[in-house]
């Protein structure tokens, strides 16, 4: 039960001093004062505000935790400093991951978009009796040819939850973008389609409206389609 | 195992070096939590679906107040501390006391400021921004609630038996927690009320 | 002033339907038979003392088992249910299911099945020999121990009270995806029921895994450094600092879904500003790493499991480590594999599909390290073996499927089809539960005393593996085919035979779960040949061998000292040190942490149900309670260093006698149609004679 760990020593406890203490204190007081007077007079502006802000926030941070908490003069092995880095890094993943990956998610799709294509990735249509905007299942199937440079048929008319397959007989390989050229938008949250010679993609008409696609190296080659609910 | 290694602790040593490294897990995983209603705040805070912004509603000065009572009330848990491994017992009660009453201060303080945004009918629900200012806010504030509350306790309890070693672990956590809360509010501080005047 | 004292509830919640009939019928008819069992037995004080209100982790491992066991039957009928509708309900017959219902059946297949099966069965195994492992007499905090294992118990009551109380579960899927999980699309119940099951259960995991980061760093065995603690404690390490890095975000998470339908906020809902994305984005932060939280202890499992029925120390213990620890730094940087098809650009897609390749490298190195291991080994194909090589096949198959789904062109097709469901079911039934069992199976003779019945272990073992495999590899081809997960219809009859396959891959999966039953009650009907008098069946190499099996609640009468890897395993080459008696300082057991959890099961209640006293009543009591705990300064006793002579004593004193009481040489284990005559001739013994008859 008493055993202890063996790398660990005797704790000698160095208690903060008053010095410390007091030398902290000063510090923090002035590591607020700063960056409030900066935001308040404006000396900077924009993004170069904000990081020196954050920036006088960290060090305070570095002040509290090495003048009140006594970081890293415990007993060894200092694990607890291990934690705290770690802890420091999983935080700047979690709250720049956020940022990163939120910013970016809306540059394929709008929010409506998302919320839709979301009840489509979970497979759910329905919650206790309310339509999420997803398709059930699967209806019926069509098909649009790209064969020797030409689109066949030019308009497709389809309803709610068919499906669309594009199939490229051409020995080339083309991609189709969705849209009007050069006005590039999504389908099923894809913005193209890339289909190498003789293969075929499909999507999911999930979304009613009439949607203009075209092949993305030769607009003239263009068609659409038309989903009806 | 008290045998033959002059490096090895004693049982009651080693259970609270045990114990401060725990608490000190813990407080990690309540600064990831802290840390995901930061993530929030930082996407939604321009959310104001059509409602008011942060820089029409925040009251700098006030934020800055609060920031140096909290300040301040973090030094004195310092004070305590000294006093608490010197042994003295009366220091350790009137620094708490100190302590207690500055969080109180900053406390009633956040309190008037979110009675006033309610009462402007700014609340929670009315924007993606304001339910995540008053939920990131609002934790510490219920943090350092709780913090109040466990200091009273041990108050009691110093009060009533002496500064024992257990106690004086129990004070260490207890200033660990409130240094932490401080290091927190200086980010909120910063992110919540700061850069809303940039 | 009826909702001031009930909340929401009324007459309609209670069961009416023939599921939400059926499932109470079976929780209080298990209730009521276990309440006249144990009076009927006089066992209430000893339950309540000896288990109930226990802070010893092997006890309380063992109550983890039992509880996910459970867990396990239950969350394999609703897979069961769900198969079955999947092979009825194609062209014009619809099966037997609403589709309301069967999205509250997958929905509570994935909440059972990852938080109340494998984190209880992985707990358990910690539990039970991480401190074993590490030549610890118990944990750091062991009422932290017991209060996670009682909040864990509450979270599995709450995920099973909608049977008696809502009629209704979540229907959003696992994660409760928002904007699904708003008041907007599911103003019911079922979504705060799930809430509060895995908030419980979630605090309840935090607090366990600090504990066991305290225990594993802090209480070693004196000479034990982090280079020679045993895998399996290497593998539950890192599982555990991953679980405190990532519950603590699900638990946020969770509480702003909570905030959002409760107090009406707009954090991921569809109007007022809120960002549904936002809450796929923090989920799946959680939910990426809690897989490999379940798997890393599975890892450690399978490397002292090869390493012992090898014969060989483990081929490379630095590359082993490396992989566990190189699993666990890059886990929290591939989340947004689950939603490459959500509108990230380029950029974001490429990076994220780039680190879900990168993760794939650790593991490999994992996996070849076992291989190597077997290399020139002297291999005994004994059930955990077995487990192991099943493993390795199947986990290969799930990796190599990963990979494919990783990269982001590829998961533009294959992302929302059976093709996924295939591939993570191929890495937490081959790579988490495989583990599991391999772990139970290897040290059930530590746990019990006996060793478990080969023979019948070895049916069950097949039945999994060609059950897995006809299971789930027509949905492999199934997902290829086009068909969508979660369907319960579908128009496409060229799909059914395949769903038809896959349903009889449950039958035989099940067949292998009651094998596994019988697999227990026959070792036990033969306990006294399987007995393990010598503490040490497999020829081991890790300490937890160095005590007589079953453990003594203080584990080692003389805290071993260590000085390399596989320290017992040294110790036999070189000879056992002589035992040296002293006084032991244990923990008493406490009612604190059952109390603490029972009150945060009612505050949970109270949210599910708007029920303002319940809440503030609950919440008060807890923090009475805590304060009453941490003030009390009698949590330990000393056990005199006579008494552990005395009790070591008569301990050899009876493994002596039982030793000479089993004759290996006549005994033979018991198979299928041997326990089928025992079996029977036992109930007809009852019968006849109208009494209890000891097996």
């Amino acid at each position: 039960m008493s055993q202890e760990h063996p790398e660990d020593s005797r704790p000698k406890r160095e208690p903060g001093t008053l010095e410390s203490y007091i030398i902290g204190f000063c510090l923090s007081l002035l590591l607020t004062a700063l960056p409030y007077r900066l935001v308040v007079t404006k000396a900077v502006t924009g993004n170069t505000l904000l990081a020196t802000i954050l920036g006088f926030a960290a060090l305070q941070m570095l002040v509290q935790i090495f003048f009140f908490l006594h970081l890293g003069r415990g007993p060894k092995p200092l694990y607890n400093v291990v934690f705290f880095g770690s802890t420091v890094g999983l935080i700047a993943v979690v709250v720049g991951g956020s940022i990163f990956i939120m910013n970016h998610l809306h540059y394929n799709m709008t929010p409506t978009e998302a919320s839709n294509q979301l009840a489509q990735d979970e497979g759910i249509y329905q919650v206790e009796g309310t339509n999420t905007g997803a398709c059930q299942k699967l209806n019926a199937k069509h098909q649009v040819t790209i064969s020797s440079g030409k689109i066949s048929p030019i308009d497709t008319k389809a309803q709610l939850c068919d499906t669309l397959t594009f199939m490229n007989e051409d020995s080339a390989a083309h991609d189709i973008a969705f849209g009007t050229y050069p006005n590039q938008d999504t389908y099923d949250g894809q913005t193209k389609l890339m289909l190498r010679k003789g293969g075929g993609m499909t999507i999911t008409l999930d979304r009613s409206g009439t949607y203009q696609f075209y092949e993305h190296d030769n607009p003239k080659i263009a068609g659409s389609f038309t989903v009806s609910p | 195992m008290a045998d033959t290694m002059t490096t090895e602790m004693t049982h009651e040593e080693a259970a609270n070096n045990r114990a401060m490294f725990g608490f000190w897990v813990y407080l990690m995983t309540d600064l990831l939590m802290f840390g995901v209603l930061f993530a929030v705040f930082a996407v939604l805070h321009n959310n104001t679906a059509g409602g008011s912004s942060g820089r029409e509603l925040f009251k700098l000065k006030l934020a800055l107040i609060e920031t140096f009572l909290l300040l301040t009330s973090s030094f004195a848990c310092g004070l305590a501390m000294i006093a608490a491994r010197q042994g003295n017992k009366n220091q350790v009660l009137a620094w708490f006391t100190v302590t207690f009453v500055l969080g109180v201060a900053f406390l009633s303080l956040e309190l008037t400021e979110f009675g006033q945004l309610i009462h402007d009918g700014n609340t929670p629900s009315s924007s993606a921004f304001l339910s995540s200012f008053f939920t990131l806010v609002g934790a510490h504030g219920l943090h350092i609630t709780l913090g109040l509350l466990w200091m009273v306790i041990v108050m009691a309890y110093v009060l009533a038996r002496g500064l024992s070693s257990s106690m004086v672990r129990k004070l260490t956590m207890l200033s660990l927690y409130w240094h932490f809360l401080d290091i927190v509010w200086i980010f909120i501080f910063t992110i919540v009320y700061l850069r809303a005047f940039i | 002033m009826k909702e001031l004292l009930i909340g929401k509830l009324n007459w309609q919640a209670l069961p009416h339907e023939w599921f939400t009939l059926g499932g109470a019928a079976a929780l209080l008819g298990l209730g009521l038979f276990l309440i006249i069992l144990i009076t009927r037995l006089k066992r209430w004080k000893w339950l309540w003392k000896e288990w109930l209100t226990t802070v010893d982790p092997k006890k309380i491992g063992i109550m983890y088992f039992i509880v996910a066991g459970f867990m396990l039957l239950r969350g394999g009928l609703d897979a069961i249910m769900i198969w079955l509708q999947q092979a009825l309900s194609s062209g014009a017959s619809h099966g037997y299911l609403s589709s309301d219902h069967f999205q509250q059946i997958f929905t509570a297949h994935g909440n059972i099945m990852v938080f109340f099966v494998a984190m209880g069965f992985v707990f358990g195994l910690i539990n039970f020999i991480v401190p074993l492992q590490i030549g610890a007499r118990d944990l750091a905090s062991p009422f932290l121990n017991t209060l996670g294992f009682w909040l864990y118990v509450g979270g599995v009551l709450m995920v099973n009270m909608f049977f008696l109380l809502g009629g209704k579960y979540a229907a959003t899927g696992w994660l409760a995806v928002a904007p699904l999980s708003s008041t907007q699309f599911s103003p019911g119940v079922g979504v705060d029921y799930m809430i509060w099951a895995l908030q419980i259960s979630g605090v309840g995991t935090t607090l366990g895994a600090i504990n066991f980061i305290m225990t594993i760093l802090k209480m070693r065995a004196p000479g034990m450094k982090l280079k020679h603690i045993p895998l399996f404690t290497w593998g539950s390490l890192c599982s555990m600092i991953m679980a405190v890095t990532v519950f603590p975000l699900l638990t946020a998470t969770l509480f702003l879904l909570f905030l959002d339908r409760y107090a009406g906020m707009h954090f991921f809902t569809t109007t007022g500003g809120g960002n549904a994305m936002m809450y796929t984005n923090l989920i799946w932060m959680w939910g990426h790493p809690e897989v490999y939280v379940l798997i890393l202890p599975s890892f450690g499992v399978f490397s002292e499991v090869v390493s012992v029925f090898s014969r060989k120390r483990i081929s490379s213990y630095t590359s082993a480590v490396l992989g566990m620890i190189g699993v666990s730094t890059l886990a929290l940087s591939v989340w947004l594999h689950h939603f490459f098809t959500m509108g990230a650009g380029a950029d974001v897609n490429a990076f994220f599909g780039l680190m879900t390749m990168i993760i794939a490298v650790p593991t490999t190195v994992l996996v070849l390290t076992w291989i190597a291991t077997l290399y020139k080994g002297r291999i005994r194909f004994t059930t955990p073996m077995l487990w192991f090589l099943g493993f390795v096949g199947t986990f290969a198959v799930g990796g190599m499927t990963g990979v494919i789904l990783a990269q982001p062109p590829a998961d533009f097709q294959l992302h929302n089809s059976l093709f996924l469901v295939a591939h993570f079911h191929t890495m937490v039934i081959g790579g988490v539960l495989w583990g599991i069992f391999a772990g139970l199976t290897y040290w059930f003779p530590k746990i019990a005393g006996f060793r478990l019945n080969e023979r019948i272990g070895r049916y069950a073992f097949w039945c999994w593996l060609i059950g897995f495999w006809m299971a789930f590899g027509p949905l492999y081809i199934l997902g290829l085919m086009g068909a969508t997960r979660r369907l319960d219809h579908y128009t496409n009859s060229s799909w059914q035979p395949f769903f038809i396959v896959a349903l009889l891959g449950g039958l035989v999966i099940m067949a292998g779960v009651v094998l596994q039953i019988v697999q227990i009650i026959a070792s036990f009907m033969q306990r006294r040949q399987l007995a393990d008098t010598t503490g040490d069946p497999w020829d081991g190499r890790t300490l937890e061998w160095s005590t007589p099996s079953p453990a003594p609640f203080y584990n080692f009468a003389t805290i071993p000292k260590v000085a390399t890897r596989d320290a017992f395993w040294e110790a036999k080459q070189l000879g056992l040190p002589e035992r040296k008696y002293e006084d032991i300082h244990m923990p008493r057991n406490t009612a604190s942490g059952i109390y603490i959890a029972a009150l945060a099961f009612l505050a949970g209640f109270g949210f599910v149900w708007h029920i303002t006293w319940l809440i503030v009543a609950a919440m008060l009591g807890i923090v009475v309670c805590v304060i009453a705990r941490t003030f009390n300064e009698d949590t330990e006793y000393v056990l005199p260093a006579q008494e552990v002579e005395k009790l070591e004593h008569e301990r050899a004193q009876k493994a002596l006698a039982r030793h000479q009481d089993i004759h290996t040489d006549t005994f033979e284990e018991m198979g299928l149609r041997e326990f089928v005559r025992v079996a029977i001739k036992w109930v007809l013994d009852v019968i006849r004679n109208k009494r209890w008859r000891t097996l």
